[in-house]
Formats: structure tokens, sequence, C-alpha cells
């Protein structure tokens, strides 16, 4: 018979590993694919004399283990909330309270464990080397992180609608502050799909920041360049806006019967990009407003939150399944980069929205998902 | 004859190529429906069209003036509907559902509350509806119904899940808004308790279409 371990250690542990392949895969090459094997070992001890002897980089390494440790707790806890994963609250609550800190613990820490491994090494290089004091801190960090999870465990089974880690602070929330329908989807997006939407931020930042960097290393400073990089960087967000609809149709179905206008149902979506496209803008804008006019500055947050409104529009078209979606925006980005190197922004801006406009309110009322028949 | 609550004029409902509702004429006067037919044989599609979730061909009037086509806000401000299967996206709590309708849909809070009490709704209320049981869905989605001023309330299946107590208080219910002057089309496989309710009609859903008897 198999041990509860055993089967927790199935439902935990193998899966975060087999769902984090891509991750430790990258992590492997990035540790120990790029430097030549004869010089890793020496390569490894000089990276932790690096963060031992630098109490700044040091603390960068504690903050990535950390937040390896969050990505940790955040799978846990996601699993109590997944469908099919009921059985855990009456399971694991049936346990005796020490024995399940201890299955807590081996669940922690085999989840945790690359981190651990990395540090016994950096301990015993540490202590040799006399950084004792840098030893010590990584010790009690590490064995902190192993521990303050548990709670954290043990108050998701005594409390299963908690989602954020502070629970009182949710609550609060919620009796003190109604969702207006327009943060919906980025509530979906931060609540349960929290790695998608800040992989796309993170990839959307980075084109940014790279098209900033070819315009300072070239020495000039093109407005049209500039929104080169924001039509990648709305291009980023395609699967967010696959995710949108599909989001909508399974959940927002009930808003359907409510008695609003097609107008307040346009300034929704519109309000939905708007808020989504707003830390790009706050990028843009810190490191733009020196360079060109506020009126660019506009021109710049026009077209990209024109692009992202009719991107999404399209997908009203019931049959527009992502791999067409795709087609339509790439030829609609090339037309609106030839109106905008000729410096047709606004046409293709008015273009942009009129568009959208056409699509929503003739599509709105009468979209319904398509679902392909078997062949 | 007085003025039909509800009209349905040539309505008609494929889904891809496969036709599910054809729907030539019908009208129901103000009283509380049952409607019947088989697994599969459009119950749902036809609430669902009626209160305007899902687009049809053919055109719906409320109290004889109030188009589907042509007045769509009117339209679902005076039709409600409560699902068989509710389902909310996770992180929404009730109170958020139900602003959300009490902003749109309009109506008297307190009525709200005072049935929200009666359910026992206002126990969970502040918790997000991934928390809740099935029963706990059905309430919400139940109290959700009742809200603004609708002149026809569509519940799908709503005998299901719910407590014996919660169904008292819905019968209850049912009859206070029918009193007033609120139609009802309900869904059962189950009979309704005759002596909780007086059926004006019993609409039977087959071969696409609907008939009054």
């Amino acid at each position: 018979m198999r041990t509860t371990s055993a089967i927790l250690g199935k439902i935990f542990t193998q899966r975060f590993y087999i769902q984090n392949t891509g991750f430790f895969l990258v992590l492997f090459y990035l540790l120990f694919g790029v430097v030549n094997s004869a010089n890793l070992l020496a390569y490894h001890k000089g990276l932790m004399l690096g963060f031992l002897g630098n109490y700044t980089f040091l603390f960068l390494v504690l903050l990535l283990w950390t937040s390896y440790a969050l990505k940790c707790v955040g799978f846990i806890l996601k699993t109590f909330q997944l469908q099919g994963y009921d059985f855990l609250y009456p399971t694991m609550g049936s346990i005796d309270r020490s024995a399940r800190r201890m299955i807590w613990l081996r669940l922690h820490t085999a989840i945790y464990m690359p981190v651990l491994v990395y540090v016994a090494i950096t301990l015993v290089v540490a202590i040799r080397q006399g950084y004792y004091t840098q030893a010590a801190i990584i010790g009690v960090i590490n064995i902190a992180n192993c521990i303050w999870p548990l709670r954290l465990y043990e108050r998701k089974l005594e409390q299963p609608d908690v989602i954020f880690f502070t629970g009182n602070l949710q609550r609060w929330l919620n009796r003190h502050f109604t969702k207006p329908p327009v943060l919906f989807f980025l509530y979906e997006l931060f609540t349960n799909f929290s790695r998608r939407i800040v992989s796309t931020k993170l990839v959307s930042a980075g084109v940014l920041w790279l098209t900033f960097l070819i315009m300072d290393r070239g020495g000039y400073f093109d407005l049209r360049g500039l929104q080169l990089g924001v039509m990648i960087s709305v291009l980023t967000h395609m699967q967010l806006m696959v995710h949108h609809r599909a989001f909508d149709d399974t959940y927002l179905n009930f808003m359907e019967n409510l008695p609003v206008s097609l107008f307040s149902h346009y300034m929704r979506l519109t309000g939905v990009y708007v808020i989504t496209f707003l830390p790009e803008m706050i990028i843009i804008g810190v490191n733009a407003y020196a360079k060109t006019t506020p009126w660019g500055l506009i021109t710049v947050f026009c077209t990209a939150l024109s692009l992202l409104i009719l991107f999404r529009t399209m997908l009203f078209f019931p049959k527009m399944n992502p791999e067409v979606h795709v087609r339509y925006t790439m030829l609609t980005s090339f037309i609106v980069l030839f109106m905008v190197l000729g410096h047709y922004e606004w046409p293709a801006v008015l273009l942009l929205q009129t568009a959208s406009a056409i699509i929503f309110f003739t599509k709105y009322r009468t979209y319904e998902p398509y679902i392909e028949s078997g062949s | 004859m007085s003025e039909p609550v509800i009209a349905l004029h040539a309505v008609k409902k494929n889904y891809q190529d496969v036709p599910v509702l054809d729907i030539a004429r019908l009208e129901l006067p103000a009283g509380i429906y049952w409607l019947q037919g088989e697994n599969g044989a459009g119950k749902t599609t036809c609430m669902k069209v009626m209160a305007g979730l899902i687009p049809f061909k053919g055109e719906i009037l409320l109290q004889g003036k109030v188009s589907s086509r042509q007045h769509p806000v009117q339209f679902r401000r005076l039709i409600n509907y409560a699902e068989a299967e509710p389902l909310y996206p996770s992180f929404l709590t009730g109170r958020d559902l139900l602003q959300l309708y009490l902003n749109t849909k309009g109506g008297n809070p307190d009525d709200i509350r005072a049935i929200s009490e009666k359910l026992g709704v206002h126990l969970f209320v502040n918790n997000p509806v991934s928390s809740y049981s099935s029963g706990m869905l059905k309430k919400l989605s139940l109290l959700l119904a009742f809200t603004g001023t609708p002149a026809l309330i569509l519940l799908d299946e709503p005998l299901i899940t719910i407590d014996t107590r919660a169904l008292a208080v819905l019968y209850d219910l049912i009859r206070e808004y029918s009193a007033k002057g609120v139609s009802f089309c309900i869904t059962s496989h189950q009979p309704l308790d005759a002596e909780e309710l007086t059926v004006t009609g019993t609409l039977k859903v087959a071969h696409k279409n609907i008939t009054l008897s």
C-alpha cells in the first residue's frame, strides 16, 4: 500500500517538476550550459565567491531564492484551487496537525530542493573561505523560506476561499470594495493565470527596453522607431486577447442578461486594454517624455490602444481561431507600420478605431462561440 | 385576453448548422408557466434565447412593446434569468455580483437584502464564489433573478440542489412576485408542488417547437 507521503508527493512534487520542465531546462542551461565543462567548477566557485564577497550581490541572490520559494508556495496553494483537487481539504484536514506539518515540510522542501542543494554547496564554500556572517545569513533565510510557507498551507486548509497570501486583507477588500466589470479579466489573470500576465508584461517591457536601447546607442530618437517597438509590444499581448475571449465566453455569459448598452460594453472592452497597457505607457512616458512632445506621446499611446482594441474585436468573428487571428493581426500591423513610416499615424488611428467600432457594434450581440465540428 | 407578457415571432435558433428551435409564434399572458421537455429538447436554449443570452433569428416582444431587437437594454431590464448550473468567475464574491445586478437592473436593495437573508445568502455573500457549494451558487443565482423590476423571470431547474428551507422560501417568493404581476417560466423535471404554486399553463418543448397547454 502506498504511503500518504508518496501519494501527496505524486500530487505535488511530481506535478511541480513535470509542469516546470521548461523552466528547469533553461535554468540548467544557464547554470551549466553556458560555460566550458572544464571551467564549470571554477565558474560556480567564482559565482559563489562573488555574492559571498558583496552584500548587494548577496541580497539579489537571496531575493532570487525567495522568489523561487514564492513560486513553490504559489504552486501548492493553487493546487488546492484546481478542479478535482477538492478532496485535499477533507483528507489533509483529517491528518493530525503535527504529522501534517511534517508532510507540508517534506512537500515544500522537495520542490524547494534545487535551491537547497545550491545553498548547501555555497555554505561549504563560505565556511571554508571564512565568510561566516554571509553563511549565517544564507542559512537563516533559507531555513525561513522552508518554514514560513507551512503557516500559509495550514491557513489554506482552514480558509479555502483565501486566494491571496493575506487572508485578512482579502476579506477586508471583499467587504469594502466591489470589483467593477472592467477589472474582471485582470482579476482572472492575476488570481488564476499570474504567470501568463507576468511573462507577457516582462516580454513586452523587454521589447520596449530594447527599442530605447537601440535608439540610445544610435544616438537618435525617432517617434516612428518607438512606434515600431510599441507595435511589437502590442503583438506580445496576443495570447492575452485569445484568453480574454475564452474568459468572456466561459464566465461572463450572465452579463448578456444585464440591461447594459452596447456603448457601455465597448467602453468596458476599451477600459480593459487601457488598464492592461498602462505599465507600458508608464515605461514609454518615463523614457520618452524628454525626447518628444506630449502630442508625440499621445500619438504613440493612441496607436497602441487602437491596435489592441482592434485585435480584440477581431475575435468577435466566431471562426477567428488563434492561427487565423495571428495572420490578420500581422497584416494589420504591416499596414499600420507603413502608414506610420509615412507619417500617417492619425489616419491609421482613425482607421483602426473605425474598424474596431464597426466590428464591435455589428458583432457583439450576434457573437456566439464557435464549436469546431469533429471530422 | 390580456396583453401577452412575452411574444415570440418566427424565432429560430441554430447551433452551427443544426436547428434547435423553430417557433413560428408563441404568446404567453401573464402567469406562471411550467416549461417541460426531455433532456436535450431545447428548454435551456429557449430560456437563453428569451433572456437575450444567445443570438437568434426572429423577434421577441415583452409586454407588447419592448422588442429584443429595437430595445435591447429595456428588454434585458424586463427579463431575468437564473441558470440551471450557474458559473461565475472564481474571484468574484456574491456581493460583487449582487452589486453589479443592482447597479444595472435597478430595484430596491432593501428587498434584495431581505430575500438574501431569507435564503441565507447573506452568510457567505462576501466570500469568493470559488468557495461556494453548488447549492450556495444556486441560491445566489436565484437571488440575482429577483433583482430589478422584471416582468418575466425565467428559472432554469430552480428546484435542484437547494435545501428544503430555501425551496419553501422560493415558492413564497414566486407567489409574492406573481401577485405583484411578475410572470414566471420555470423548467423542472420534478413536478411543481400543486399545493405551493398554481400553474397558469404548461409549455412543452418538442420537435424544436413550444406548445402551450
